[in-house]
């Protein structure tokens, strides 16, 4: 088994060499066969990749324990969903699901492109397989996941019970998926600029790539969140941890990507600044690998002490420099075909989102490795505090939800007054009538930042909404359909805008779901003997009997809580600790009641043997708004990457000579 | 048993691979379009996405997000593009056209 993966990694890593330098010879006139073979060579990499992955797995659920990845991670009690998870629960198997998502990826992108982008596909291929070298070559020869053990053991010592958990089973993949499918932007960026075809062509070729993985990373990271929420037990699902910023990086600079190119193609300007934007994104996906990987920061999330970090260091120097010599080199291609004309103008507020987004970005990543810095500087680690995150986050955060609604409102070029005036009088409106409504229900000025997110979330929505009516009305004028009719058609007209909508609209759910939740929590410690009641929050907690019990796997001690307020039940609760047998390792089962303004989360600190039960109480108001947040912004995202039909020239009045002209008349 | 399974993958990746190499020429092209055929592609993609920016250029006039003076100004330009890429797939279908032409 081992003797297989071993040669499987190999074989890819052999073929991944040959497909960079078949590809690139194939630039050379007459050979335009290399490409072909190039691109064979991606196949086999793919092939073998996933036959690497097979094995690891049968490894996994067969018990095959003299693989140490099988006997570090898994054990012959472990359910099986969790022995196909235990893949990427160790280092080694985390980077064969890097390296085969990657090989996947380059497969799709090779088969897609067969009849489209010829003159960039070489350099595609060269780059997203120079990618496949590097983590084929820090599987075959640093970080083996087929490594054998001298003396096989009878029994697997278990996966961590912190990743026995339904979400930690898809939140790895849907993170990689991210990570990995951001690689291929990259490789067309870098294609554009080694080939000069600089038009708007290679970001119309990746912009479904870009969504698709900015998407995933986005849903991993809340994913994530709601695995932190769940398993960790201390009543929150963020906490400024690296390893959670190293994912939020790239995707707020992959934010900024997917809305700067649409001046770019709209305005033929900011054509640097998307090329730098790419190589950004991609290259914080690698630092966010490297960050997990190299035992530079303590996290929860994170991998312990290896002996990865250099490489992956070299690998992203290697990548920043190699970009950026390459940017430098194309600057008089690359520049702008118009400039801006007013600061009050569509492509000035992506230009602000940009500036917003990128600079939460820079604070976010100075913020995670002045430990290191202050380390390697002062020889002292000093931590920087989730008080800096926060800080720093609120005003960016709020004026991003402001430029969320804006953006769409204003003309490109430039805006009028009266234009302005016209547009923003309804959502000025609605949020001055939501002004004494969120004080009446938040109880009155104290919590001014939230207050400040709930009213601007108003004015948001209510741009948002305005957009969608205007739209639908001059679809209804156009079409003459009916009014459902006229709002569906918008949306399969232009996808892309109005899928952008609807992610906006996730996007103010999920920023007042964080306000709220933020912003109103409460908790208390009880400590309860059977039969005892206590108070947290308005809510009175009864203590209606622990028990104690075991399985096969773990012993577990339970207590059961009945909820109420106001003299009703509202929920009963069952929150426990387990404590495993093979791993010895003990972890926190927390109970939630969740409805849709707030959730009731429950852990069992202890129970001690005169079945006194110590619990902690959470009352988190609107975090189920996240979770929706995440929904909303899933089905925005799916709207606009379906493939939308091809278009007809629409006949335009006043344009008689040109439609002719456009007709060929 | 194993060690015959890493000879097979062995030989079957560089069968693989040398295969385009190795046939005659045009063998092996099946999966590959003709440059004429991917020019034609391409300006057939160009002129879809030229179409689309007159239409969402005309939506976003009636729909009050651009003035008129700016919607002209702006339609004229796609409008010009789009007859020139119309122009362009026009010369490349033509009979006895220079096939593979670059644009």
């Amino acid at each position: 088994m081992s003797l297989l993966g071993r040669a499987a990694l190999l074989l890819a890593f052999a073929a991944a060499i040959f497909a960079v330098a078949a590809a690139l010879w194939s630039r050379r006139p007459g050979q335009r066969r290399w490409q072909e073979s190039a691109e064979r060579a991606v196949y086999g990499v793919f092939g073998l990749m996933s036959l690497g992955m097979g094995v690891m797995w049968a490894g996994l659920l067969s018990g095959a324990f003299e693989l140490r990845n099988v006997a570090d991670y898994s054990s012959t009690t472990l359910a099986w969903p969790f022995r196909i998870s235990a893949l990427w629960g160790s280092q080694a198997g985390s980077l064969l699901l890097w390296a085969w998502m990657l090989s996947l990826f380059a497969a799709i992108a090779v088969f897609t492109n067969r009849r489209r982008n010829r003159e960039l596909m070489p350099i595609v291929v060269a780059v997203l397989m120079g990618i496949a070298v590097f983590f084929t070559s820090v599987l075959s020869f640093v970080t083996s996941p087929f490594e054998t053990l001298a003396v096989v053991p009878a029994e697997g010592r278990g996966l961590n019970p912190l990743l026995q958990n339904g979400y930690m089973m898809i939140h790895p993949p849907m993170l990689y998926v991210g990570y990995v499918g951001l690689a291929v932007p990259f490789a067309f960026a870098i294609a554009a600029l080694w080939t000069r075809r600089l038009d708007t062509q290679w970001i119309q070729s990746v912009r479904r790539w870009t969504i698709v993985a900015w998407l995933f990373l986005g849903l991993g990271i809340l994913l994530g969140g709601r695995w932190a929420y769940e398993e960790l037990g201390w009543g929150g699902y963020w906490a400024w941890d690296p390893v959670e910023n190293a994912a939020f990086m790239p995707w707020l600079v992959a934010t900024a990507f997917l809305h700067s190119v649409m001046v770019q193609e709209r305005r033929g300007m900011l054509k640097v600044w998307n090329m730098v934007l790419v190589v950004l994104t991609f290259s914080l996906c690698l630092f966010g690998t490297f960050l997990t990987r190299s035992g530079v920061l303590s996290s929860v999330h994170a991998f312990g002490e290896s002996t990865l970090g250099p490489y992956f260091l070299g690998m992203i120097v290697a990548i920043l420099a190699g970009s950026l010599a390459l940017i430098i080199s194309r600057l008089p291609d690359l520049r702008s075909q118009n400039s801006l004309e007013s600061y009050i103008s569509r492509e000035a507020v992506f230009l602000y989102n940009n500036l917003l987004l990128v600079g939460l970005a820079f604070a976010v990543f100075w913020g995670t490795i002045f430990p290191i810095l202050s380390e390697a500087v002062r020889g002292e680690r000093i931590t920087v505090g989730v008080g800096f995150f926060d800080q720093v986050t609120l005003p960016i955060g709020l004026a991003l939800l402001v430029l969320t609604g804006v953006g769409p409102m204003i003309s490109w070029r430039k805006a009028s007054g009266a234009q302005l005036r016209r547009r923003f009088v309804g959502p000025l409106i609605a949020a001055a009538v939501a002004v004494p409504l969120v004080l009446v229900i938040t109880g009155g000025a104290g919590h001014w930042a939230a207050n400040a997110v709930f009213v601007i979330g108003v004015f948001t929505l209510a741009c948002i909404v305005s957009e969608l009516w205007r739209g639908t009305r001059v679809r209804h004028q156009l079409g003459g359909v009916s009014w459902p009719g006229a709002f569906l058609q918008l949306f399969a007209r232009n996808r892309r805008r109005y899928g952008g909508y609807v992610v906006h609209i996730g996007v103010v759910v999920l920023m007042v779901g964080i306000a709220g939740s933020k912003s109103f929590a409460s908790e208390g410690d009880l400590a309860l003997r059977d039969g005892q009641r206590g108070e947290v929050a308005g809510y009175t907690i009864v203590n209606e009997g622990g028990s104690r019990g075991s399985d096969e796997h773990k012993m577990t001690v339970a207590v059961r809580l009945g909820v109420f307020k106001d003299g009703e039940r509202v929920a009963t609760l069952d929150p426990a600790v387990n404590l495993y047998r093979v791993s010895q390792q003990r972890s926190t089962e927390v109970a939630i009641a969740s409805k849709w303004d707030r959730d009731i989360y429950v852990v069992l600190v202890g129970l001690t043997e005169s079945r006194l039960a110590r619990i902690a109480v959470f009352v988190n108001p609107l975090v189920g708004w996240l979770w929706a947040a995440g929904l909303i912004i899933a089905l925005g995202a799916l709207i606009a990457v379906w493939p939308a039909p091809r278009p007809a020239l629409a006949p335009v009045p006043g344009a008689a000579r040109s439609g002719a002209a456009a007709r060929g008349d | 048993m194993a060690v015959l399974l890493v000879v097979l993958l062995g030989v079957g990746l560089v069968a693989l691979v040398a295969w385009p190499l190795l046939a005659r020429s045009g063998a092996g092209d099946g999966s590959v379009a003709s440059p004429a055929d991917i020019e034609r592609q391409r300006v057939e993609e160009d002129l879809d996405r030229a179409l689309t920016a007159i239409r969402e250029i005309e939506f976003d006039h009636r729909a009050g997000n651009l003035s008129d003076e700016d919607f002209a100004a702006l339609d004229r330009e796609e409008r010009a593009r789009a007859v020139e890429l119309i122009r362009r797939r026009d010369a490349l279908t033509e009979p006895g056209s220079p096939q593979g032409e670059p644009g």
